[in-house]
């Protein structure tokens, strides 16, 4: 039980991060099939860093590690300067573009990581190695019986995460940017008209969730396999998009939806062991957040509202 | 009511193919109603939005209070104090009333000192003072979703006055309205003048420039006909010089052999997409020979009550009969081989699919007959040599003969595409809505003949028409649309075409 908590939380708030990048993208009402490429290119540059400055910490520090969620921040969101200039300034077709974007990813990262391993550390490899993360327990509240496990071998980066979706409720609820990011995906003639730049809003949004999402896939290379290499891309951006629309692009539902797939997946592979199941079917429990978001999607679709300018390329003539 | 707000002068503005306004001098006074009156495509709206710097004009200059300005941007018009209510509301449905009319201009306060947080809720409290000293009656807190159309529309004043703007535009602010909201509305301009400030009123209804407008501009084909005081005016007048002096066309025209009754509406009422009803218990009957013409204002049902009869549109209640028998619950096709033909009024998004070809276009109510395929697969030969009689016949021109795709032809020939496919049905009752819309005289004259040739050959013609002169020219029987009901119905002879126009206005029969 403890276990499932655990493995569940370490699953379920990175994936959360990333949906929050799918929420401002389409919220501002361009759709976002990029995360995917978003999560990955970030956590490449994130472990590029690491892999180049190894040599200037003393093994076992953590500096790195906090840099390296620093740097992946800063490649998604330079990543994500792509998909907005094809989407936003050139008006490409955004579910197009986002496939594209995600699939150069993939290229692009696994090319240069060979690449690099090879100029420069002299070595085969598609792999960057990561330090191992720390994790926490709270002492105390990590007694409480089941709500214990929540405070017990944390990742630092799930702190982060919860700080961070405090900070973009209110950025997205509380402040001008927020509410003219929310208007945009709806009217954004209404916004032209109130004097602000619709272009510029959404600019800004994908940019932002292109730094989201990449900090979100570093978590994952830390998380999940303390190496970056192409397994990063497993799937967390698609299921962060599934996540973001049962959560009906809002934050706390999205957060609910997360921690579902998150429980449901650490609850199958606990499921495995315990039933002493051959390796063979822990590849069918990594199947069933899948599976649970057709399922859902089956149950949600009909009450669920997207954005209603969600996908529309803004053409200001058109007023 | 002598210092002079806004002035305009020498302002002209060209469209391609078009002038829209010519040379245009008017000034506006502080404090007064001015209403804008002409018919569509009088050039009421261009005029407005350059004022509001949505264009610019190509010649000709704006004073704002005696200052010389450009007028690039609505934010320039902003902040010159002009507000401009559009047709179309521009409002996010998502958010609250309030935070629709502060976007753009929000104050925030800090929150913890370092965090800048939106202020609703001192906007809020202004949101509703400003609304108790209008008579603006709405929740600040309300979700635009779930508001009225006549509610969205206090917001979008609102805006305005959050603004704190003094001259205040509205584009035909009454059409989606229902009468009582009318009533509201026009209190409310009022309470506008009443508080100084300066209100120009975009309309073509002559009973509302009464009830409320000081002056009145009237605009005929792009230019100004004449400035009145609108209590020394008759509405006759008014009417007169909205309509021009042109006289209408004659047209060679035998009298008309009534035959036996084709079409019959009995107690028709139709509601629209908003669920309102735009024909409202609606009678009439067209008979073999008879051209019927319907007269109205735009959006007082016409475009309803031809889409209930074709089956476009269901019916709420009353019947439709066609040659005796009750087509009301039959489909397009049925109703269509049955013997009806219907020329839309939106000919590019109803009557015909743009990227097609020519030739495609005009088999659409042929295709599935027999003769024109084979089990399942389609006779080309057959499609193109009908295609191509149909053409030769109608004479329409295009650049690459029956395979032109539709978008790029002209509208004179997109309109001769759907009377040939529809004429060629050899349908007993043909409906034409609008049918000379935005044509030249060559195409209007030609349309209007044939629309005779076919009375003459024993068809029941509908005719629904914004234009007077075109009904007056063509009609064998007048009936007038009003706010979805049958205002009167005569002889052609028995009317003129003042007395149409009064009853077209909701003047009353006496």
């Amino acid at each position: 039980m403890n276990t499932m908590i655990i493995d569940g939380l370490s699953y379920a708030l990175p994936l959360l991060i990333i949906a929050c990048g799918g929420i401002f993208s389409e919220r501002s009402g361009v759709t976002n099939l990029a995360l995917e490429g978003f999560l990955g290119f970030g956590a490449f540059t994130g472990s590029l860093f690491v892999a180049l400055t190894s040599s200037w910490f003393s093994n076992g520090s953590t500096v790195p590690m906090y840099l390296a969620f620093l740097f992946a921040m800063l490649g998604g969101g330079f990543y994500a300067l792509l998909f907005a200039l094809l989407c936003i300034k050139f008006r490409a077709n955004q579910v197009i573009a986002g496939v594209v974007i995600n699939i150069l990813s993939v290229a692009l990262t696994g090319f240069l990581t060979s690449q690099i391993n090879s100029s420069v550390f002299g070595e085969a490899s598609n792999k960057f190695q990561l330090g191992v993360s720390p994790r926490w327990t709270v002492p105390g509240l990590s007694q409480i019986p089941v709500l214990g496990a929540v405070f017990t071998k944390f990742y630092p980066f799930e702190i982060l995460i919860v700080i961070l979706v405090i900070f973009i409720n209110y950025l997205l609820y509380k402040t001008r940017f927020g509410m003219h990011l929310r208007a945009a995906g709806d009217n954004p003639q209404a916004v032209d008209t109130a004097g602000i730049s619709v272009a510029k809003v959404r600019f800004t949004a994908v940019v932002i969730a292109g730094m989201l999402a990449g900090l979100g896939g570093m978590c994952y290379a830390y998380s999940i396999s303390t190496n970056f290499s192409p397994s990063i891309y497993f799937g967390a951006g698609y299921l962060a998009i599934a996540a973001m629309i049962f959560g009906n692009w809002k934050l706390m539902p999205t957060l609910a939806a997360c921690l579902i797939f998150g429980l449901a997946r650490s609850g199958a592979y606990q499921l495995v062991g315990y039933l002493k199941l051959s390796s063979n079917y822990t590849n069918l429990a990594l199947a069933i957040p899948y599976v649970l978001t057709l399922l859902l999607l089956i149950f949600f679709s009909k009450t669920n509202r997207a954005p209603r300018a969600l996908g529309e390329i803004y053409d200001k003539s058109k007023r | 009511m002598t210092e002079t707000i806004v002035e305009m002068r020498h302002i002209t503005k060209r469209f391609p193919g078009i002038i829209a306004n010519d040379d245009i001098n008017l000034s506006i006074c502080k404090g007064e109603i001015f209403a804008l009156l002409g018919e569509n495509g009088a050039g009421k709206s261009t005029l407005m939005s350059m004022l509001f710097g949505l264009y610019e004009p190509d010649q000709g200059e704006f004073l704002v209070r005696g200052q010389q300005v450009k007028i690039d941007s609505p934010n320039q018009a902003v902040a010159l104090d002009i507000g401009m209510v559009h047709q179309h509301f521009q409002l996010v449905s998502n958010f609250t009333v309030t935070e629709n009319i502060i976007m753009g201009v929000e104050t925030s306060k800090r929150r913890l000192g370092i965090f800048p947080t939106v202020d609703l809720k001192n906007s809020e409290k202004k949101v509703a003072a400003l609304s108790e000293q209008y008579g603006l009656e709405v929740d600040p807190r309300a979700v635009i979703e779930d508001l009225q159309i006549s509610e969205r529309q206090r917001v979008e004043i609102l805006k305005m006055l959050y603004r704190n703007a003094e001259i205040l535009i509205f584009d035909e602010p009454t059409a989606v309205l229902t009468p009582q909201e009318i009533q509201f509305l026009l209190q409310i301009i009022r309470n506008l003048r009443d508080n100084g400030k300066t209100v120009i009123l975009i309309t073509h209804k002559l009973d509302e420039i009464k009830q409320v407008a000081d002056r009145c501009a009237i605009l005929n084909r792009g230019r100004l006909i004449a400035v009145r005081d609108v209590s020394q005016t008759s509405t006759q007048e008014m009417a007169r010089l909205m309509v021009g002096h042109d006289i209408a066309f004659t047209l060679d025209k035998k009298p008309a052999q009534f035959g036996e009754e084709i079409l019959r509406v009995d107690s028709l009422t139709v509601e629209n997409e908003e669920k309102y009803e735009a024909i409202r218990q609606v009678s009439f009957s067209v008979h073999r020979g008879e051209i019927y013409a319907l007269a109205g204002v735009a959006g007082n049902g016409q475009v309803e009550l031809a889409d209930a009869i074709s089956g476009l549109l269901p019916v709420k209640s009353g019947h439709i009969y066609l040659k005796q028998t009750d087509i009301t619950q039959e489909s397009v096709r049925a109703r269509n081989l049955r013997g009806l033909s219907y020329i839309p009024e939106d000919r590019q998004s109803v009557g015909l699919i743009l990227d097609f070809t020519l030739q495609d276009n005009l088999v659409l109510k042929r295709y599935f007959q027999p003769g024109f395929r084979k089990g399942q697969r389609i006779k080309l030969e057959r499609w193109q040599s009908y295609a191509r009689r149909l053409s030769q016949v109608y004479d329409i021109r295009s650049a690459n003969g029956i395979q032109t795709v539709v978008r790029s032809m002209s509208g004179g020939n997109q309109q001769k595409a759907i009377i040939a496919r529809e004429i060629d049905q050899d349908s007993d009752l043909q409906i034409y809505v609008q049918p000379t819309r935005g044509l030249d005289i060559g195409a209007i004259t030609s349309i209007r003949e044939k629309l005779i040739q076919e009375r003459d050959h024993g068809k029941a013609i509908l005719l629904i028409s914004l234009e007077l002169d075109e009904i007056m020219a063509c009609a064998d029987t007048i009936g007038v649309l009003y706010h979805g009901s049958l205002q009167t119905e005569a002889r052609a002879g028995e009317l003129d075409m003042e007395t149409v126009g009064a009853y077209m206005m909701g003047a009353q029969h006496e």
